[in-house]
Protein backbone atom coordinates (compact mmCIF):
# COMPACT_ATOMS: atom_id res chain seq x y z
CA UNK A 1 0.00 0.00 0.00
CA UNK A 2 1.19 3.85 -0.75
CA UNK A 3 2.77 5.38 2.29
CA UNK A 4 2.59 8.70 3.68
CA UNK A 5 5.20 10.57 4.70
CA UNK A 6 5.55 13.00 7.85
CA UNK A 7 8.11 15.75 7.43
CA UNK A 8 8.51 17.65 11.35
CA UNK A 9 11.57 19.23 11.10
CA UNK A 10 12.22 22.52 9.35
CA UNK A 11 14.04 23.02 6.33
CA UNK A 12 14.09 22.39 2.72
CA UNK A 13 12.98 19.62 0.60
CA UNK A 14 14.27 19.18 -3.19
CA UNK A 15 14.39 17.03 -5.71
CA UNK A 16 17.96 15.33 -5.73
CA UNK A 17 18.67 13.45 -8.87
CA UNK A 18 16.03 10.63 -9.14
CA UNK A 19 14.96 11.36 -5.08
CA UNK A 20 13.03 13.33 -2.82
CA UNK A 21 15.74 14.78 -0.42
CA UNK A 22 15.19 16.98 2.79
CA UNK A 23 17.94 18.59 4.47
CA UNK A 24 16.86 20.17 7.70
CA UNK A 25 18.32 23.08 8.93
CA UNK A 26 21.23 21.67 11.23
CA UNK A 27 22.27 20.54 7.60
CA UNK A 28 21.12 16.84 8.12
CA UNK A 29 20.11 14.80 5.09
CA UNK A 30 17.25 12.70 4.44
CA UNK A 31 16.16 10.53 1.54
CA UNK A 32 12.34 10.01 1.42
CA UNK A 33 11.36 7.17 -1.22
CA UNK A 34 8.89 8.73 -3.61
CA UNK A 35 8.35 5.44 -5.51
CA UNK A 36 6.05 3.91 -3.17
CA UNK A 37 4.96 7.61 -1.47
CA UNK A 38 0.99 8.40 -1.55
CA UNK A 39 1.49 11.80 0.02
CA UNK A 40 4.68 14.02 1.66
CA UNK A 41 2.60 15.41 4.91
CA UNK A 42 4.77 19.22 5.49
CA UNK A 43 4.40 19.82 9.16
CA UNK A 44 7.30 22.45 9.54
CA UNK A 45 8.71 25.64 7.80
CA UNK A 46 10.04 24.18 4.51
CA UNK A 47 11.19 25.50 1.34
CA UNK A 48 10.41 24.14 -1.80
CA UNK A 49 10.96 25.17 -5.27
CA UNK A 50 8.92 24.06 -9.04
CA UNK A 51 11.77 22.04 -9.51
CA UNK A 52 10.29 19.26 -6.59
CA UNK A 53 6.55 19.96 -7.39
CA UNK A 54 6.80 19.00 -10.92
CA UNK A 55 8.87 16.24 -9.62
CA UNK A 56 6.25 14.81 -7.09
CA UNK A 57 3.30 15.89 -10.14
CA UNK A 58 5.32 12.89 -12.22
CA UNK A 59 5.22 10.13 -9.34
CA UNK A 60 1.54 10.71 -8.89
CA UNK A 61 2.65 11.78 -4.82
CA UNK A 62 0.48 14.53 -3.06
CA UNK A 63 2.19 17.32 -0.91
CA UNK A 64 -0.12 18.10 2.16
CA UNK A 65 1.13 21.36 4.20
CA UNK A 66 -0.20 21.66 8.07
CA UNK A 67 0.35 25.16 8.89
CA UNK A 68 -0.92 26.80 12.33
CA UNK A 69 -4.27 27.56 14.08
CA UNK A 70 -6.57 24.82 12.65
CA UNK A 71 -3.71 22.80 11.37
CA UNK A 72 -4.44 22.00 7.12
CA UNK A 73 -3.07 24.95 5.39
CA UNK A 74 -3.74 23.37 1.79
CA UNK A 75 -1.90 20.83 -0.99
CA UNK A 76 -0.46 20.80 -3.55
CA UNK A 77 -2.10 17.60 -5.43
CA UNK A 78 -0.57 16.14 -8.96
CA UNK A 79 -2.69 15.93 -11.78
CA UNK A 80 -4.31 13.36 -12.47
CA UNK A 81 -3.51 11.04 -14.80
CA UNK A 82 -6.67 9.67 -15.67
CA UNK A 83 -9.67 12.40 -16.11
CA UNK A 84 -12.82 11.32 -17.21
CA UNK A 85 -15.41 13.90 -18.87
CA UNK A 86 -18.09 11.08 -18.33
CA UNK A 87 -17.53 11.47 -14.52
CA UNK A 88 -17.45 14.79 -14.48
CA UNK A 89 -20.96 15.22 -16.64
CA UNK A 90 -22.53 12.02 -13.63
CA UNK A 91 -21.26 14.10 -10.83
CA UNK A 92 -22.61 17.56 -11.94
CA UNK A 93 -25.99 16.42 -13.07
CA UNK A 94 -26.49 14.40 -9.28
CA UNK A 95 -25.60 17.42 -7.81
CA UNK A 96 -28.46 19.32 -10.06
CA UNK A 97 -30.92 16.87 -8.88
CA UNK A 98 -32.78 18.33 -5.88
CA UNK A 99 -33.82 14.52 -5.01
CA UNK A 100 -30.73 13.39 -5.50
CA UNK A 101 -28.66 15.52 -3.64
CA UNK A 102 -30.68 15.51 -0.99
CA UNK A 103 -30.32 11.35 -0.92
CA UNK A 104 -26.52 11.00 -0.95
CA UNK A 105 -26.11 14.21 1.62
CA UNK A 106 -28.46 11.96 3.64
CA UNK A 107 -26.55 9.25 3.25
CA UNK A 108 -23.22 10.40 4.23
CA UNK A 109 -25.26 11.83 7.28
CA UNK A 110 -26.32 8.25 7.82
CA UNK A 111 -23.27 6.60 7.88
CA UNK A 112 -21.64 9.44 9.91
CA UNK A 113 -24.13 8.92 12.49
CA UNK A 114 -23.71 5.16 12.65
CA UNK A 115 -19.89 5.11 12.95
CA UNK A 116 -20.35 7.70 15.85
CA UNK A 117 -22.87 5.16 17.02
CA UNK A 118 -20.44 2.82 16.96
CA UNK A 119 -17.95 4.30 19.05
CA UNK A 120 -20.63 5.04 21.70
CA UNK A 121 -21.83 1.93 22.23
CA UNK A 122 -17.87 0.47 22.67
CA UNK A 123 -17.23 2.49 25.98
CA UNK A 124 -21.19 1.87 26.53
CA UNK A 125 -20.34 -1.48 27.41
CA UNK A 126 -17.15 -0.45 29.12
CA UNK A 127 -18.55 1.02 32.56
CA UNK A 128 -20.00 4.65 31.17
CA UNK A 129 -23.75 4.90 30.84
CA UNK A 130 -24.52 6.30 27.62
CA UNK A 131 -28.12 4.70 26.88
CA UNK A 132 -29.38 8.26 26.64
CA UNK A 133 -26.69 9.71 24.31
CA UNK A 134 -27.63 6.56 22.15
CA UNK A 135 -31.39 7.14 22.08
CA UNK A 136 -30.73 10.85 20.65
CA UNK A 137 -28.20 9.30 18.08
CA UNK A 138 -31.08 6.49 17.56
CA UNK A 139 -33.60 9.42 17.39
CA UNK A 140 -31.18 11.64 14.77
CA UNK A 141 -30.60 8.69 12.21
CA UNK A 142 -34.73 8.38 12.25
CA UNK A 143 -35.22 12.14 11.49
CA UNK A 144 -33.22 11.82 9.05
CA UNK A 145 -35.27 10.30 6.47
CA UNK A 146 -37.65 12.97 6.61
CA UNK A 147 -34.96 15.29 6.23
CA UNK A 148 -36.19 17.22 3.00
CA UNK A 149 -33.47 19.42 2.05
CA UNK A 150 -29.74 19.56 2.40
CA UNK A 151 -29.81 22.08 4.74
CA UNK A 152 -32.05 19.98 7.18
CA UNK A 153 -29.66 16.83 6.82
CA UNK A 154 -26.95 19.25 7.79
CA UNK A 155 -29.22 20.34 10.73
CA UNK A 156 -29.24 16.38 11.59
CA UNK A 157 -25.57 16.02 11.37
CA UNK A 158 -25.09 18.86 13.88
CA UNK A 159 -27.47 17.64 16.19
CA UNK A 160 -26.03 14.12 16.32
CA UNK A 161 -22.52 15.17 16.70
CA UNK A 162 -23.00 17.80 19.20
CA UNK A 163 -24.82 14.69 20.97
CA UNK A 164 -21.73 12.60 19.85
CA UNK A 165 -19.16 15.09 21.02
CA UNK A 166 -21.18 15.48 24.62
CA UNK A 167 -19.67 11.41 25.33
CA UNK A 168 -16.39 12.85 25.10
CA UNK A 169 -15.78 15.01 28.22
CA UNK A 170 -16.78 11.14 30.17
CA UNK A 171 -14.82 9.00 28.41
CA UNK A 172 -11.19 11.20 28.41
CA UNK A 173 -9.78 11.93 31.77
CA UNK A 174 -10.76 14.90 33.77
CA UNK A 175 -7.75 16.86 32.95
CA UNK A 176 -8.86 17.13 29.38
CA UNK A 177 -12.28 19.32 29.22
CA UNK A 178 -13.66 19.40 25.85
CA UNK A 179 -17.05 21.60 26.58
CA UNK A 180 -17.89 21.18 22.59
CA UNK A 181 -16.25 21.81 19.28
CA UNK A 182 -13.99 24.92 18.65
CA UNK A 183 -12.79 25.64 15.13
CA UNK A 184 -10.22 28.12 14.34
CA UNK A 185 -7.92 28.40 16.67
CA UNK A 186 -8.86 25.07 18.73
CA UNK A 187 -9.55 26.64 22.38
CA UNK A 188 -8.09 23.56 24.40
CA UNK A 189 -6.69 20.10 23.95
CA UNK A 190 -9.54 18.12 22.75
CA UNK A 191 -10.20 20.72 20.19
CA UNK A 192 -7.05 20.55 19.36
CA UNK A 193 -6.55 16.57 18.59
CA UNK A 194 -9.92 16.76 16.85
CA UNK A 195 -8.61 19.79 14.73
CA UNK A 196 -5.47 18.03 13.93
CA UNK A 197 -7.04 14.55 13.29
CA UNK A 198 -9.61 15.56 11.44
CA UNK A 199 -7.27 17.42 8.88
CA UNK A 200 -5.12 14.40 8.37
CA UNK A 201 -8.69 12.47 7.65
CA UNK A 202 -9.42 14.84 5.03
CA UNK A 203 -5.51 15.05 3.49
CA UNK A 204 -5.96 11.37 3.14
CA UNK A 205 -9.73 11.88 1.57
CA UNK A 206 -8.23 14.23 -0.77
CA UNK A 207 -5.32 11.28 -1.96
CA UNK A 208 -8.15 8.76 -2.22
CA UNK A 209 -10.44 10.98 -4.68
CA UNK A 210 -7.50 11.44 -7.06
CA UNK A 211 -7.33 7.75 -7.65
CA UNK A 212 -10.72 8.25 -8.80
CA UNK A 213 -11.47 10.49 -12.16
CA UNK A 214 -13.92 12.25 -9.27
CA UNK A 215 -13.58 15.60 -8.95
CA UNK A 216 -13.22 16.77 -5.63
CA UNK A 217 -14.38 20.25 -5.82
CA UNK A 218 -18.11 18.97 -6.79
CA UNK A 219 -19.65 17.58 -3.29
CA UNK A 220 -23.29 16.99 -1.91
CA UNK A 221 -23.54 17.56 1.80
CA UNK A 222 -21.36 20.40 1.88
CA UNK A 223 -21.68 23.02 -0.64
CA UNK A 224 -19.20 22.76 -3.24
CA UNK A 225 -16.21 25.53 -4.21
CA UNK A 226 -15.41 26.07 -1.40
CA UNK A 227 -12.11 26.78 0.04
CA UNK A 228 -11.48 23.23 0.52
CA UNK A 229 -11.83 20.27 -1.79
CA UNK A 230 -15.51 19.53 -0.62
CA UNK A 231 -16.35 16.29 -2.00
CA UNK A 232 -13.47 15.43 0.62
CA UNK A 233 -15.53 17.03 3.43
CA UNK A 234 -18.34 14.94 2.45
CA UNK A 235 -16.33 11.45 2.83
CA UNK A 236 -14.12 12.56 5.28
CA UNK A 237 -16.99 13.07 7.99
CA UNK A 238 -17.74 9.86 7.87
CA UNK A 239 -14.69 8.25 8.69
CA UNK A 240 -13.72 10.38 11.77
CA UNK A 241 -14.96 8.64 14.27
CA UNK A 242 -12.97 5.65 13.36
CA UNK A 243 -9.95 7.50 12.61
CA UNK A 244 -9.42 11.15 14.47
CA UNK A 245 -11.73 10.06 17.50
CA UNK A 246 -10.88 6.42 18.24
CA UNK A 247 -6.85 7.51 18.26
CA UNK A 248 -7.82 10.98 20.10
CA UNK A 249 -9.17 8.16 23.32
CA UNK A 250 -6.52 6.06 22.92
CA UNK A 251 -3.59 7.97 22.99
CA UNK A 252 -5.23 10.37 25.72
CA UNK A 253 -6.29 7.11 27.41
CA UNK A 254 -3.01 5.72 27.67
CA UNK A 255 -1.30 8.65 28.61
CA UNK A 256 0.92 8.67 25.74
CA UNK A 257 -0.38 12.09 25.29
CA UNK A 258 -0.96 14.60 28.24
CA UNK A 259 -1.50 18.64 28.27
CA UNK A 260 2.03 18.77 28.05
CA UNK A 261 2.03 17.36 24.51
CA UNK A 262 0.28 21.25 23.91
CA UNK A 263 1.04 25.31 23.64
CA UNK A 264 -1.56 27.22 24.87
CA UNK A 265 -1.24 31.06 24.05
CA UNK A 266 -4.14 33.54 24.36
CA UNK A 267 -6.93 31.63 23.00
CA UNK A 268 -5.32 29.27 21.35
CA UNK A 269 -4.71 25.55 22.07
CA UNK A 270 -1.99 23.17 19.71
CA UNK A 271 -0.31 20.14 19.69
CA UNK A 272 3.80 19.99 20.05
CA UNK A 273 5.97 18.93 17.69
CA UNK A 274 6.18 15.79 19.74
CA UNK A 275 2.95 15.85 20.13
CA UNK A 276 1.99 16.03 16.81
CA UNK A 277 4.57 13.16 16.05
CA UNK A 278 3.12 11.20 18.57
CA UNK A 279 -0.41 11.79 16.90
CA UNK A 280 0.81 10.81 13.40
CA UNK A 281 2.24 7.66 13.94
CA UNK A 282 -0.30 6.33 16.08
CA UNK A 283 -3.26 7.74 12.97
CA UNK A 284 -0.35 5.90 10.33
CA UNK A 285 -0.46 2.95 12.41
CA UNK A 286 -4.54 2.82 12.42
CA UNK A 287 -4.15 3.38 8.34
CA UNK A 288 -2.49 0.54 8.04
CA UNK A 289 -5.10 -1.77 10.19
CA UNK A 290 -6.83 -4.22 8.31
CA UNK A 291 -10.31 -5.72 7.92
CA UNK A 292 -11.78 -8.55 6.44
CA UNK A 293 -13.94 -7.24 3.36
CA UNK A 294 -17.38 -8.95 2.82
CA UNK A 295 -17.64 -8.52 -0.67
CA UNK A 296 -13.72 -8.43 -1.48
CA UNK A 297 -12.93 -11.82 -0.15
CA UNK A 298 -9.57 -10.54 1.38
CA UNK A 299 -8.03 -7.93 3.60
CA UNK A 300 -8.18 -4.56 3.12
CA UNK A 301 -6.74 -1.38 5.36
CA UNK A 302 -8.38 1.21 6.79
CA UNK A 303 -7.04 3.44 4.03
CA UNK A 304 -7.75 1.68 1.04
CA UNK A 305 -11.12 1.84 2.64
CA UNK A 306 -11.40 5.88 1.49
CA UNK A 307 -10.06 4.69 -1.51
CA UNK A 308 -13.43 2.55 -1.55
CA UNK A 309 -15.37 5.08 -1.06
CA UNK A 310 -14.24 7.55 -3.52
CA UNK A 311 -15.24 4.08 -5.63
CA UNK A 312 -18.88 3.16 -4.64
CA UNK A 313 -19.31 6.65 -4.78
CA UNK A 314 -17.83 7.16 -8.67
CA UNK A 315 -19.81 3.26 -9.42
CA UNK A 316 -23.01 5.07 -8.00
CA UNK A 317 -22.60 8.56 -10.17
CA UNK A 318 -21.70 6.39 -13.28
CA UNK A 319 -23.94 3.32 -12.83
CA UNK A 320 -27.09 3.98 -11.01
CA UNK A 321 -26.47 1.43 -8.93
CA UNK A 322 -27.12 2.44 -4.88
CA UNK A 323 -24.48 3.95 -2.93
CA UNK A 324 -24.50 2.30 0.58
CA UNK A 325 -21.91 4.95 2.74
CA UNK A 326 -19.12 3.66 5.00
CA UNK A 327 -20.80 1.60 8.20
CA UNK A 328 -18.31 0.51 10.74
CA UNK A 329 -19.34 -3.52 10.16
CA UNK A 330 -16.72 -4.98 12.48
CA UNK B 1 -14.70 -0.47 -31.62
CA UNK B 2 -11.69 -1.69 -30.40
CA UNK B 3 -10.30 -5.49 -30.73
CA UNK B 4 -10.32 -5.72 -26.78
CA UNK B 5 -14.08 -4.44 -26.94
CA UNK B 6 -14.69 -7.72 -28.23
CA UNK B 7 -12.54 -9.39 -26.06
CA UNK B 8 -14.74 -7.85 -23.07
CA UNK B 9 -17.65 -8.43 -24.72
CA UNK B 10 -16.93 -12.19 -24.82
CA UNK B 11 -15.89 -12.04 -20.91
CA UNK B 12 -17.65 -9.95 -19.12
CA UNK B 13 -20.28 -7.09 -20.63
CA UNK B 14 -19.86 -5.75 -17.19
CA UNK B 15 -16.17 -4.77 -18.10
CA UNK B 16 -17.01 -3.78 -21.00
CA UNK B 17 -19.29 -1.21 -19.49
CA UNK B 18 -16.60 0.13 -17.15
CA UNK B 19 -14.28 0.47 -19.96
CA UNK B 20 -16.37 2.64 -22.15
CA UNK B 21 -16.49 4.70 -19.65
CA UNK B 22 -13.16 5.07 -18.80
CA UNK B 23 -13.45 3.51 -15.41
CA UNK B 24 -9.97 3.50 -14.18
CA UNK B 25 -8.00 0.52 -13.98
CA UNK B 26 -6.25 -1.11 -10.79
CA UNK B 27 -3.06 -1.21 -12.13
CA UNK B 28 -1.88 -2.52 -8.87
CA UNK B 29 -4.07 -5.75 -9.15
CA UNK B 30 -1.37 -8.45 -9.48
CA UNK B 31 -3.42 -10.19 -12.82
CA UNK B 32 -3.03 -7.18 -14.42
CA UNK B 33 0.37 -6.74 -14.03
CA UNK B 34 0.98 -10.19 -15.27
CA UNK B 35 -1.25 -9.97 -18.16
CA UNK B 36 0.74 -6.18 -19.66
CA UNK B 37 3.64 -8.55 -19.59
CA UNK B 38 2.77 -11.38 -21.15
CA UNK B 39 1.07 -9.29 -24.04
CA UNK B 40 4.16 -7.63 -24.51
CA UNK B 41 7.01 -10.33 -23.67
CA UNK B 42 5.56 -13.21 -25.64
CA UNK B 43 6.46 -14.49 -28.95
CA UNK B 44 9.58 -13.88 -30.22
CA UNK B 45 8.91 -15.47 -34.15
CA UNK B 46 8.98 -11.79 -36.07
CA UNK B 47 5.78 -10.00 -35.80
CA UNK B 48 4.76 -6.22 -37.24
CA UNK B 49 2.23 -3.95 -35.79
CA UNK B 50 -0.15 -2.39 -38.07
CA UNK B 51 -2.29 -0.01 -36.97
CA UNK B 52 -5.77 0.56 -39.24
CA UNK B 53 -8.50 3.30 -38.92
CA UNK B 54 -6.36 4.33 -35.69
CA UNK B 55 -8.89 2.48 -33.78
CA UNK B 56 -7.66 -1.27 -34.77
CA UNK B 57 -4.44 -2.67 -34.23
CA UNK B 58 -2.96 -6.02 -34.87
CA UNK B 59 0.08 -8.18 -35.52
CA UNK B 60 0.74 -9.37 -38.81
CA UNK B 61 3.61 -12.43 -38.90
CA UNK B 62 5.73 -13.06 -41.40
CA UNK B 63 3.85 -15.88 -43.18
CA UNK B 64 1.03 -13.08 -43.58
CA UNK B 65 -1.73 -14.50 -41.16
CA UNK B 66 -2.63 -11.95 -38.22
CA UNK B 67 -1.86 -12.98 -35.16
CA UNK B 68 -3.51 -12.52 -31.68
CA UNK B 69 -2.17 -14.32 -28.35
CA UNK B 70 -4.04 -15.54 -25.78
CA UNK B 71 -2.94 -14.90 -22.14
CA UNK B 72 -4.47 -18.16 -20.99
CA UNK B 73 -6.29 -21.05 -21.63
CA UNK B 74 -9.29 -20.10 -19.81
CA UNK B 75 -9.30 -16.99 -22.21
CA UNK B 76 -9.98 -19.01 -25.53
CA UNK B 77 -12.84 -17.75 -26.69
CA UNK B 78 -12.52 -14.00 -26.14
CA UNK B 79 -8.97 -14.23 -27.88
CA UNK B 80 -10.44 -15.73 -30.82
CA UNK B 81 -13.56 -13.59 -31.14
CA UNK B 82 -11.22 -10.51 -31.15
CA UNK B 83 -8.92 -12.18 -33.92
CA UNK B 84 -12.24 -13.04 -35.90
CA UNK B 85 -13.46 -9.54 -35.75
CA UNK B 86 -9.32 -8.50 -37.28
CA UNK B 87 -10.06 -10.59 -39.88
CA UNK B 88 -13.76 -9.55 -40.17
CA UNK B 89 -12.61 -6.04 -40.35
CA UNK B 90 -9.90 -6.47 -43.22
CA UNK B 91 -12.42 -9.01 -44.97
CA UNK B 92 -15.25 -6.29 -44.91
CA UNK B 93 -13.86 -3.20 -44.33
CA UNK B 94 -10.59 -2.74 -46.24
CA UNK B 95 -10.86 -5.49 -48.51
CA UNK B 96 -8.00 -8.12 -47.68
CA UNK B 97 -8.46 -12.10 -46.91
CA UNK B 98 -6.33 -12.84 -43.91
CA UNK B 99 -6.58 -16.03 -42.42
CA UNK B 100 -5.27 -16.05 -38.68
CA UNK B 101 -3.31 -17.95 -35.62
CA UNK B 102 -4.49 -17.75 -32.35
CA UNK B 103 -1.28 -18.57 -30.62
CA UNK B 104 -0.50 -19.35 -26.63
CA UNK B 105 3.29 -19.10 -26.44
CA UNK B 106 3.91 -20.50 -22.95
CA UNK B 107 1.94 -23.58 -23.70
CA UNK B 108 3.54 -23.64 -27.43
CA UNK B 109 0.03 -24.38 -29.05
CA UNK B 110 -1.18 -22.29 -32.06
CA UNK B 111 -4.37 -23.11 -33.77
CA UNK B 112 -5.46 -21.64 -37.26
CA UNK B 113 -8.76 -19.61 -37.24
CA UNK B 114 -10.70 -18.64 -40.56
CA UNK B 115 -13.52 -16.36 -41.58
CA UNK B 116 -16.19 -18.74 -42.23
CA UNK B 117 -19.74 -17.96 -42.77
CA UNK B 118 -20.73 -18.77 -39.20
CA UNK B 119 -17.84 -17.08 -37.98
CA UNK B 120 -18.64 -13.54 -39.63
CA UNK B 121 -22.14 -13.90 -37.89
CA UNK B 122 -20.52 -14.36 -34.91
CA UNK B 123 -18.35 -11.50 -35.08
CA UNK B 124 -21.93 -9.16 -36.71
CA UNK B 125 -24.13 -9.91 -33.64
CA UNK B 126 -21.08 -9.91 -31.22
CA UNK B 127 -20.94 -6.17 -32.64
CA UNK B 128 -24.70 -5.45 -32.11
CA UNK B 129 -23.95 -6.16 -28.96
CA UNK B 130 -20.99 -4.65 -28.10
CA UNK B 131 -22.78 -1.39 -29.36
CA UNK B 132 -25.75 -2.64 -27.12
CA UNK B 133 -23.95 -2.45 -23.51
CA UNK B 134 -22.10 0.52 -24.24
CA UNK B 135 -25.07 2.36 -25.22
CA UNK B 136 -27.00 1.24 -22.34
CA UNK B 137 -27.08 3.81 -19.27
CA UNK B 138 -26.41 1.03 -17.05
CA UNK B 139 -23.97 -1.95 -16.41
CA UNK B 140 -25.56 -5.26 -16.18
CA UNK B 141 -25.54 -6.19 -12.23
CA UNK B 142 -22.26 -7.71 -10.65
CA UNK B 143 -21.87 -11.66 -11.44
CA UNK B 144 -18.89 -13.63 -9.54
CA UNK B 145 -17.17 -15.16 -12.57
CA UNK B 146 -14.25 -17.16 -12.46
CA UNK B 147 -11.71 -14.44 -14.00
CA UNK B 148 -13.29 -12.06 -11.88
CA UNK B 149 -9.93 -11.97 -9.31
CA UNK B 150 -7.94 -10.92 -12.86
CA UNK B 151 -10.37 -8.14 -13.61
CA UNK B 152 -9.09 -4.89 -13.70
CA UNK B 153 -11.79 -3.85 -12.24
CA UNK B 154 -12.58 -5.99 -9.24
CA UNK B 155 -12.29 -3.71 -6.69
CA UNK B 156 -14.51 -1.22 -8.64
CA UNK B 157 -16.93 -3.83 -9.49
CA UNK B 158 -17.39 -4.95 -5.69
CA UNK B 159 -16.59 -2.20 -3.43
CA UNK B 160 -19.98 -1.70 -1.55
S1 LIG C 1 -15.12 -8.02 -11.50
FE1 LIG C 1 -16.18 -9.70 -12.52
S2 LIG C 1 -18.30 -8.99 -12.78
FE2 LIG C 1 -17.04 -7.22 -12.31
S3 LIG C 1 -16.51 -6.36 -14.28
FE3 LIG C 1 -14.84 -7.69 -13.70
S4 LIG C 1 -15.31 -9.67 -14.57
FE4 LIG C 1 -17.19 -8.46 -14.65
Amino acid sequence: MDRNYHVFSDGRIERNDDTVRLVTEDGEKKYLPVENAEALFLHGQIDYNTRLVSFLNDHGVAMHVFGWNDYYAGSIVPKRGQTSGQTLVEQVRAYDDPERRRDLAAKFVAGSIHNMQTNVQYYDNRGHDFGPIRDRLDACRSALDDAESVEEAMGVEATARRAYYSTFDEILPEEFVFGGRKYNPPNNEVNSLISFGNSLVYANVVSAIRATALDPAISYLHEPGERRYSLALDIADLFKPLLTDRVVFRLVNRNQLTTDSFESELNSCLLTDAGRKTFSKAFEETLERTVEHPRLDRKVSYQYLLRMEAYKLKKHLLTGEEYVPFERWW
Amino acid sequence: MTGVMMQYYEVCERELWFLSRDVEIDRANPAVVRGTHVDESAYDEKRRNFSIDGTIALDVLDSGQVVEVKPSSSLVEPAKLQLLYYLWYLDRVVGVEKSGVLAHPTERQRETVELTDENATRVEDAIRGVHAVVTSDSPPPAEEKPFCESCAYYDFCWSC
